[in-house]
């Protein structure tokens, strides 16, 4: 009979749900950390992503069903500083989840340690979007993906001490990895350094320090505001002078812009990836840098 | 020791590449790939400190500009700071975080200012079993228009069956709210009882001399149709006392449906949102039953611009008779998230004249409002 209640109540509300037993649930603010919490925490772990490869990480809506995932996981991770400010800490509150609250244990800032960009001396908004603890968009340095690795690990090794080694085991190999990639890629990249090109949005800063790239100006006259016409006769004269063969936007910007800055000045437009599953091909955070790579010494040739 | 061997390997492994291919491009490769290692070797700087450390809450001022035009009566244009809106919020400690919202006001008919305390209440953190505990001065878990502060709606004014039945202000109240997120894994249900007072004016709830408080119960339900589409369904329930120190209990549904590409989620988007009370209120010698409703349609049609369009039915708590009818038609533009300009027009309807309309039965209006903000403004509910 109490069975029978159980089960009747559970169809009502739907709450019939199947989960390994033992299974950390991670939510993660984005692909990217999600995909190096899965690296880490191997088969211990179900890690699942707010937001997707393919959108603005600043502009994520707080949908009420994110609230369900949080509201179960053990871990959350967020990449920090205030990148998803505008989103993030509305749907922790509502999750009424107190494990993953800032401050617990299952609360990781996967930011912690790394080397920012663009710190502001002062914040005024005249300038536009920018971001009071420096550039959010960190992550597209891999080495800044060691960063994260670390922090995803002492926070899985917090909440299940007993797999602490494994975590450890898996961080060393995700290094390992992301230590013999890099002189792959840096290789690549080699030949173009000091390659000049247009981006779109300020959110290559780490990238471009990593792999010697030097971004000129960017298509939007200050973070955040959409293009002008007068910013687009600036990047064009911009674009002719300097020779520069390449626009680097993202997937989640209108190409409209660009692409008239392309047709004047015949430079090429790349979308590149902002993060782990922004194309298909994409699967995790190596492919990241693959893609990306390969998509520019193409284009820079 | 360890350094120098790894430099020796390198220089052999350079060594015997070289050796055996002249070639000078693959030279400079090697030398490359040394320099990467090299570069790898170095410490990296140590992390810059963040922003100084504060214990100061997000503070931020809104500004609520307007203008309103309308079509009879000797003063019909006037402009006015219609609202400043201070706002305190910050984390308690570990078990609660809290916000404070301060208002400051300006009739744009009389010209009066007002000021108070809008909102001010604590929010638990870490109460057990997916419950969160509110205590303080709020704004009811009411449809998707009372929650919300005005200058973040799509229209300057209120709908008409909001403003007949809980007022200007919306409903408000001192007391306590607890929310439960229900155990369901497929999609989100939340059910939110509250206990409160009155606090401001309301067409069908007044502030009991006794223990009568005004009792809420409202039932959240919310679907992911696709990445892209979602479907709200919310369902309240109000019991509380009116003027005739009797009883009203109003029921309210609202079903909202959003479109939003979450590739390019920041320049295109529709909602669809109804919202239906039904109102039982115990006068004197009778009942009335009255109901109210508003439809809107918002459209985002670029990244800074949004058109929506509402139609608006409504009684009075106290009289079914009374039937009001509009249509609004406006524009929004958004400089930034921090600043935006939205007109509106609205033609109304109504089978009584009233001395407030300059006992016109038909009227147009236009409103002009001017947001903007100051300070770190918090998100708003989805």
């Amino acid at each position: 009979m109490k069975i029978n209640i159980y089960i009747a109540l559970s169809i009502l509300i739907g709450t019939i749900s199947f989960s390994k037993a033992g299974t950390i649930h991670v939510v993660t603010t984005t692909q990217d950390t999600k995909s190096i919490a899965e690296i880490i925490g191997g088969n211990k772990v179900n890690v699942f992503a707010i937001a997707t490869g393919y959108q603005n990480p600043h502009f994520v809506d707080p949908k009420p069903s994110y609230i369900i995932k949080l509201a179960n996981a053990d871990l959350f991770v967020t990449l920090g500083l205030d990148l998803e400010s505008g989103w993030s800490p509305s749907l922790l509150t509502s999750s009424k989840n107190r494990k993953i609250q800032k401050g617990s244990d299952g609360y990781v800032d996967a930011s912690v340690g790394v080397s920012l960009m663009q710190v502001p001396s002062s914040i005024n908004r005249a300038e536009g979007d920018i971001h009071i603890f420096g550039n959010p968009h960190y992550w597209l340095d891999p080495l800044n993906g060691k960063v994260i690795a670390r922090n995803i690990c002492d926070g899985l090794a917090k909440i299940s001490p007993e797999n602490k080694t494994l975590f450890e085991a898996n961080l060393k190999i995700f290094d390992d990895q992301i230590d013999l990639k890099i002189k792959t890629w840096s290789a690549s990249m080699a030949t173009f350094k000091g390659a000049k090109v247009i981006a779109y949005h300020n959110e290559w800063c780490y990238f471009e320090n990593r792999f010697g790239l030097k971004i000129i100006d960017f298509m939007e006259p200050k973070p955040g505001i959409p293009p002008t016409p007068t910013q687009l006769v600036k990047i064009i004269k911009a674009v002719k002078e300097n020779k520069i063969k390449v626009i680097i936007t993202s997937p989640y910007f209108t190409a409209s812009s660009s692409d008239v800055v392309a047709k004047q000045t015949g430079a090429t437009t790349l979308i590149l990836a902002t993060s782990v599953g922004a194309f298909d091909s994409i699967k995790n955070y190596y492919d990241l840098f693959d893609y990306n790579i390969k998509l520019l010494t193409d284009a820079l040739k | 020791m360890l350094k120098s061997g790894s430099i020796i390997i390198v220089c052999l492994h350079v060594f015997f590449q070289c050796y055996s291919q002249s070639d000078s491009s693959k030279i400079a490769d090697l030398l490359l790939l040394q320099k990467i290692q090299n570069e790898m070797q170095k410490p990296t700087s140590s992390p810059q400190p963040r922003v100084a450390a504060s214990a100061n809450p997000n503070l931020s001022v809104i500004g609520d500009f307007r203008g309103l035009y309308r079509n009879f009566g000797h003063h019909n244009f006037d402009a006015v700071l219609h609202e400043t809106e201070f706002s305190f919020q910050s984390v308690v400690d570990p078990y609660a975080r809290a916000d404070f919202f301060y208002s400051v006001k300006e009739d744009h008919a009389t010209g009066e200012f007002s000021s108070e305390v809008e909102e001010g209440y604590l929010t638990t953190l870490s109460l057990p079993a997916h419950l969160q505990l509110r205590a303080g001065r709020f704004k009811q878990t009411l449809g998707r228009i009372n929650p919300v502060h005005p200058h973040a709606l799509s229209f300057v004014d209120m709908p008409d069956a909001y403003v007949n039945f809980f007022g200007e202000e919306g409903l408000k109240g001192d007391g306590a709210s607890l929310s439960w997120l229900l155990p369901n894994h497929v999609f989100f249900q939340e059910l939110t009882v509250e206990a409160t007072n009155v606090a401001g004016e309301s067409p069908s709830f007044e502030r009991s001399k006794t223990n009568n408080f005004i009792y809420l119960a409202h039932f959240k339900n919310f679907w992911d149709l696709s990445a892209n589409a979602t479907l709200e369904l919310g369902i309240s329930g109000i019991s509380g006392e009116n003027r005739m120190k009797k009883i009203t209990n109003i029921g309210a549904v609202v079903l909202t449906y959003k479109w939003k590409p979450v590739r390019y989620n920041t320049y295109k988007s529709v909602t669809f949102q109804n919202e239906l009370y039904y109102s039982r209120a115990m006068l004197d010698s009778s009942t009335v039953n009255a109901i109210g409703f508003y439809s809107l349609l918002n459209v985002q049609i670029a990244k800074r611009t949004f058109v929506a369009g509402r139609f608006d039915y409504s009684n009075r708590p106290n009289s079914a008779q009374f039937l009001q009818q509009s249509g609004s038609l406006a524009l929004g533009w958004l400089a930034t998230e921090f600043q935006k300009i939205e007109i509106e027009g609205k033609y109304t309807t109504m089978n009584e004249a009233l001395p407030e309309n300059n006992n016109e039965k038909s009227f147009v209006q236009v409103y002009l409002r001017w947001i903007f903000v100051i300070g770190s403004h918090g998100a708003h509910v989805y």
